[in-house]
């Protein structure tokens, strides 16, 4: 029971908005392991004190080849079975915020526009003019803007930060979808051998059909 | 030893000239277009759903608490689980189209008409059995679309006379959609395919009896058929390896195309996602649904728009055999209803507002017309086309079944004087 | 319609058996990972090594420990104890103790009967199960029947002065 409440109480924070999903910007995620290690570090630092990803477990990190000594530096005494859990307690969580913040094992594909959304959020907070903080993607949103880009004053600084959410939307993708890549990397074999097996397939046809003349 | 074993068993069961009868040497028609592969993938996509289904049931875990995490466990932990599920995920999707393929080539060839009725009908039972299973299916993931998509098909049955709340709270088992309500679905999405695979054996009796239609829509001389094996296996295995190129696209490289993303949000009674819609091959029947501003009206519209295929053998009167081939206003119709189609399954996909409504509305209309003026417009372009001329072929086989259907008549007259 | 001079024709015909094997090797790839994935799935793997702290034992005292599901006990013995398992060899299943332990202080061997797969029980020097009687010494040796092996010795190894992972030799 408590489970399906924390469960429930998870969803109400995270409402899908039927996001238009032309102002979002487009980018392609990277699944090079450097820049998802760098995301994952990112992650780790600032949004993993609030965020869970219940489906990731440390070990997970250790066999996608990210460096050992930085897993065992963020798991602590954990296990490397245990799921990356929120440092923060849920009640901690609701005193701060009034509202749980969302897992985000599948955050990259939750939400219309997926990785785009993600990028376009993490970059759309400003400054209203009378001085409280806004967020172009998602106005109701209580995540305060971690990757300071309200507040970048000059061009290297704005640039740095969309590294950064580069970095981090990478690294989510990869935590949502974690075998993309071998999908991938199976699904050109795949096309390959079916390509060849139509083809004979089509000549036997026709040799076979040729004797009906 | 092979040819000894084959004896022992002819000996006590038809099997050899079961499958020389109905297999091998089937006669088949020669002029079969690749629009006539779609039963056969049918039959593929069927075998493909309950072998990907075992072996993911093998790994899920029908509970509210479990069914979400279970799935992520499938993803992420089982071996070669992603690609069971995708496999699945996107057969459910592969299967619908594949059927509304063999539908509309159905439709558009007139091969409903007698004496192929029955297979029309028991065609007309396992889509409506493929809609209950894939529905049942869709819950078990356990995210929002999964719960809310079950919450408003299972309130469609509110419109029951009388006992209609009963209804719905004993189909869930709950006042909500809840745990029983998705062990049931699943008991039931487990049954159902096998229930599928005999009524295929239905329509599969049915069809060796009536046989192939065929693009003309006049029964072959025996001269003009072949046997299934071994022209149509080749031309049916081919089809495969073209279908199977496109499903493998959608399994390895799009597989979350056909996956609504607020399905990755476990389910949450106490909020709806702002935008809910239904896969996209309920569409056309949800726009249907939303377009009547009636609950009961709705849900008997919707329930018809599914059903009103079951009779095209009555509405369609025409004498000019078979479909499109000899008949270009048929065709057009045809091609209008598709169009229609299309329009209300976008009407059904997007947010409604008035202006979507008035063209689901209408759409709506279109639909229903298009089955209800069938009786007429058939039979006044048979007249039509009676006096620019017809085929020969078309004029000889009109005139035989009227000389058939004359001498039916007049049989039992004859019998009565012979007593008297 | 000639069937049996069409299927002789395909016997004969190289472009037909290609596609066969083709298509046969096809559909053999593609039972793969439906028979991959009965096999344990990687959380189950996981749990293939167990890391154990062993400070908190006492002298003569045991702890019971999963690996993979199944019970592993583990010993510390005490100098007596290393005494009589080493002053014998076993009745039933002959061993020497030293082919048995790592460290003599420390016995490791899974908690399962080689009989019928019970668990036997501490009692006294050695284990007894009881479900068919079969009696173990300090070492895990079988010293009465009906089992036929001493109890299986886990790969494991030290990784620290009282710390062993088990699993991996």
């Amino acid at each position: 029971m408590k489970s399906l409440l924390s469960i429930a109480l998870l969803c109400s924070l995270s409402v899908p908005a039927w996001a238009n999903e032309a102002q979002l910007e487009k980018i392609d995620v990277a699944t090079d392991k450097a820049t998802i290690e760098r995301g994952a570090g990112i992650l780790m630092d600032t949004c993993h004190s609030c965020h869970s990803m219940k489906y990731l477990k440390y070990r997970n990190l250790l066999q996608f080849g990210i460096d050992k000594q930085k897993v065992d530096g963020w798991r602590g005494d954990q296990p490397l079975d245990a799921p990356v859990l929120s440092q923060m307690s849920d009640s901690d969580n609701m005193a701060s915020f009034g509202k749980l913040p969302p897992d985000l094992s599948l955050m990259a594909k939750a939400r219309d526009g997926g990785p785009n959304y993600l990028y376009s959020y993490l970059l759309a907070y400003y400054t209203t003019p009378d001085g409280t903080l806004s967020n172009h993607v998602f106005p109701e949103t209580k995540m305060p803007d971690i990757l300071n880009i309200s507040s970048a004053s000059d061009e290297t600084q704005r640039k740095e930060i969309r590294t950064q959410a580069h970095e981090v939307v990478s690294f989510l993708t990869w935590v949502a979808d974690p075998h993309a890549t071998e999908r991938m990397h199976l699904g050109y074999y795949v096309l390959a051998y079916l390509a060849v097996l139509t083809t004979l397939l089509y000549f036997v046809k026709d040799r076979i059909w040729s004797r009906l003349k | 030893m092979a040819h000894r074993i084959i004896n022992w068993i002819d000996h006590r069961f038809p099997l050899s000239s079961f499958v020389k009868h109905e297999l091998t040497g089937y006669p088949t028609p020669r002029n079969l277009s690749y629009w006539w592969n779609f039963g056969f993938l049918a039959g593929f996509v069927l075998v493909l759903q309950v072998a990907t289904g075992i072996f993911l049931a093998m790994h899920y875990k029908a509970d509210i608490a479990m069914s979400f995490d279970s799935i992520q466990h499938i993803m992420r932990d089982v071996n070669y689980g992603w690609l069971l599920r995708y496999m699945h995920a996107v057969g459910a999707s592969a299967f619908f189209f594949v059927i509304f393929v063999h539908m509309a080539r159905t439709l558009y060839y007139g091969s409903f008409r007698a004496p192929r009725e029955l297979m029309w009908w028991t065609g007309q039972v396992l889509l409506l059995m493929l809609m209950a299973t894939a529905f049942m299916g869709y819950l078990l993931p356990w995210g929002q679309m999964s719960f809310w998509g079950a919450t408003v098909i299972t309130n469609l049955f509110r419109a029951t006379p009388f006992i209609g709340d009963q209804v719905v709270v004993w189909l869930r088992g709950d006042y909500m959609v809840g745990d029983a309500t998705l062990t049931r679905f699943f008991a039931l999405h487990y049954l159902f395919p096998f229930l599928i695979i005999g009524a295929v054996v239905i329509h599969l009796v049915a069809l060796h009896t009536v046989k192939s239609s065929n693009p003309s829509g006049i029964n072959l001389a025996d001269k003009d058929n072949i046997p299934f094996h071994p022209y149509f296996t080749i031309k049916d295995l081919y089809g495969l390896g073209l279908f199977l190129i496109v499903y493998s696209v959608f399994v390895f490289f799009i597989p979350d195309s056909l996956i609504e993303p607020a399905n990755n949000i476990p389910a949450n009674p106490m909020q709806t996602p702002n935008h809910i819609v239904p896969e996209w091959y309920f569409l056309p029947f949800y726009a249907i649904l939303r377009s009547v501003p009636n609950l009961v009206g709705g849900v008997v519209a919707m329930a018809l728009s599914v059903m009103i295929f079951a009779f095209m053998p009555f509405l369609d009167r025409s004498r000019i055999p078979g479909g499109a081939h000899y008949r270009p206003i048929y065709k057009l119709q045809f091609y209008l209803f598709l169009l229609d189609m299309l329009v209300l399954g976008y009407v059904g996909y997007v947010p409604p507002t008035s202006q979507t409504l008035i063209i689901g509305q209408i759409a709506t209309l279109c639909y229903f017309g298009s089955f209800f003026l069938v009786p007429f417009i058939s039979k006044a372009e048979e007249r039509w086309l009676m006096k620019r001329g017809l085929p020969l072929e078309v004029k000889e086989l009109i005139e035989k079944e009227s000389h058939d259907k004359e001498m039916r008549k007049r049989k039992p007259l004859r019998r009565k004087e012979g007593t008297v | 319609m000639g069937n049996e001079t069409l299927s002789d024709g395909d016997r004969r015909d190289f472009l037909i058996k290609l596609t066969s094997v083709v298509g046969g090797a096809g559909v053999a790839a593609t039972c793969v990972p439906f028979v991959a994935s009965m096999n344990p799935s990687s959380d189950v793997l996981a749990k293939a090594e167990t890391e154990v702290d062993l400070t908190d034992i006492p002298a003569g005292g045991m702890r019971t420990v999963a690996w993979q599901g199944k019970p592993v006990f583990i010993l510390r013995r005490t100098p007596e104890e290393i005494q009589a398992a080493q002053s014998s060899n076993g009745i039933i299943d002959p061993e020497p103790d030293s082919k048995r332990v790592q460290k003599p202080e420390w016995l490791v061997v899974i908690g399962v009967c080689t009989h019928m797969g019970c668990v036997p029980n501490k009692e006294g020097p050695g284990w007894t199960c009881h479900c068919h009687g079969s009696q173990y010494d300090d070492s895990g040796r079988v010293v009465r029947g009906p089992a036929p092996h001493n109890l299986e010795v886990p790969p494991y190894h030290f990784v620290a002065e009282n710390k062993i992972v088990i699993g991996k030799a």
